[in-house]
This record gives C-alpha cells, structure tokens and sequence, in this order.
C-alpha cells in the first residue's frame, strides 16, 4: 500500500503520543495504585443516617493510620452536613462522602478534591490542608432546584 | 472515446501536495499536548 510520507508523519506523531498518555495512566494506577474516589464500597442510601459513619457526620481524630483526621459528610438536597468545619493547618484528612438522595458533587473549589457522590456508594478522598482559609465546598452535579445554594466551608485554622 | 483517459488522470494526481495538511495536523497536535501537560502540572502541584 502506498502511503505519503507526511501521513506516517502524522500517524507516527499520533501512536506515539497516545502511548505517551496510556503509560502515564498505567503508571498511576498500577503503579502508584490510584483508584476512583468510589471504589467498590456501599451502602444502603435508605439507612444513611442509622450507618456509621454517617450517622454523625462531622471531623474525627484517628490514631494509627496513614491520616490524622476523618472528616465524614452527608450530602442531601440540597446541602452538606456538616454545614461548616475547622481543620487544624498541615493535618492530613480522609474525606468520607456519600449521598442520601440523587447524585451530587464534592468540590473543594482550587484542589484536586473533587467526586462524585452517588447514592448507594461512598466516595473518599485523601487529602492535606496546607493554607491556611476558607474553603469552599460545591455541588457540581446538577441535583435539582436547589443547587446552586448547595455548599458547605471548610477553614484551616492554625494548631 | 475519452474513458480511458480517466485513469491516467487520476494517478498524476495522486502525488498532492500535503504541506498544509501536515502543519495543521502537527499544530492541533501541539496544542492538545500543552493543554494536557499544563492540566497534568495543575494536578501534580496541588497534590502537596
Ligand atoms: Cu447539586
């Protein structure tokens, strides 16, 4: 088959960029074992609220594991519980999520945390405060009239 | 009868000129590569 010189160009160009991205991907999921905030844990969305740990959403202080804190959130139509929460600055926090009702977002507006919190499963994201603030945190999963009322802060306030 | 005229044509033809074809596809190319770079650094440094 004859084929012009610019079109291996290009094809080349092509194959080997993909590689490029499929390898970084690998990488970091095999490699570095990152997963999806959502990953294979459950839960009835009925009996939220009489499962731990949702029953007392809120921040915990944990002793031996790889995070300091636990921070549990409920999320529901239209609004976080808890509604606001102090973090001490340089902790290390697991995010614990999930959802009561329909699908909502969890964004920690300016970091990476960001899940999807779908009912029947539990999101958790790992993470650590550095600065010192106000954090903003937003649905960005359209879940219904209220939406765009639907937040919750997080302040990192020095030890 | 021109028919058979048809082929001949259609052969010097198939050496085009694919300059432009080229650039373009490598200029998108580049794009996409510095948007999925920058976005990748973004990540990286947030990750701290
Ligand atoms: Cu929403």
């Amino acid at each position: 088959m004859h084929m012009h010189k610019f079109e291996k160009v290009w094809l080349i160009f092509g194959t080997v960029a993909l590689l490029v991205f499929l390898t970084v991907l690998g990488v970091s999921a095999f490699y570095l074992g990152n997963q999806p905030p959502s990953c294979l844990v459950t839960i009835d969305p009925e009996k939220v609220e009489v499962t731990a740990p949702f029953n007392a959403p809120g921040l915990y202080e944990v002793t031996g594991k790889d995070w300091d804190y636990e921070l549990v959130f409920v999320a529901s139509a239209f609004s976080y519980s808890p509604a606001k929460v102090e973090i001490p600055k340089g902790s290390t926090v697991k995010v614990i999520a999930t959802s009561k009702d329909v699908i909502h977002g969890f964004e920690i507006a300016g970091t990476n945390v960001n899940m999807m919190l779908e009912p029947g499963f539990v999101s958790e994201y790992t993470t650590r405060f550095n600065n010192e603030g106000e954090n903003l945190i937003i649905c960005n999963e359209y879940c219904g009239v209220g939406h765009h009322m639907m937040s919750s802060r997080i302040e990192v306030v020095s030890k | 009868m021109a028919v058979p005229k048809l082929k001949n044509k259609s052969q010097t033809k198939e050496t085009s000129n694919l300059k432009g074809t080229l650039a373009s596809v490598l200029i998108l190319g580049i794009i996409l590569i510095i948007v999925w770079v920058s976005i990748y650094f973004i990540f990286v440094n947030r990750l701290g």
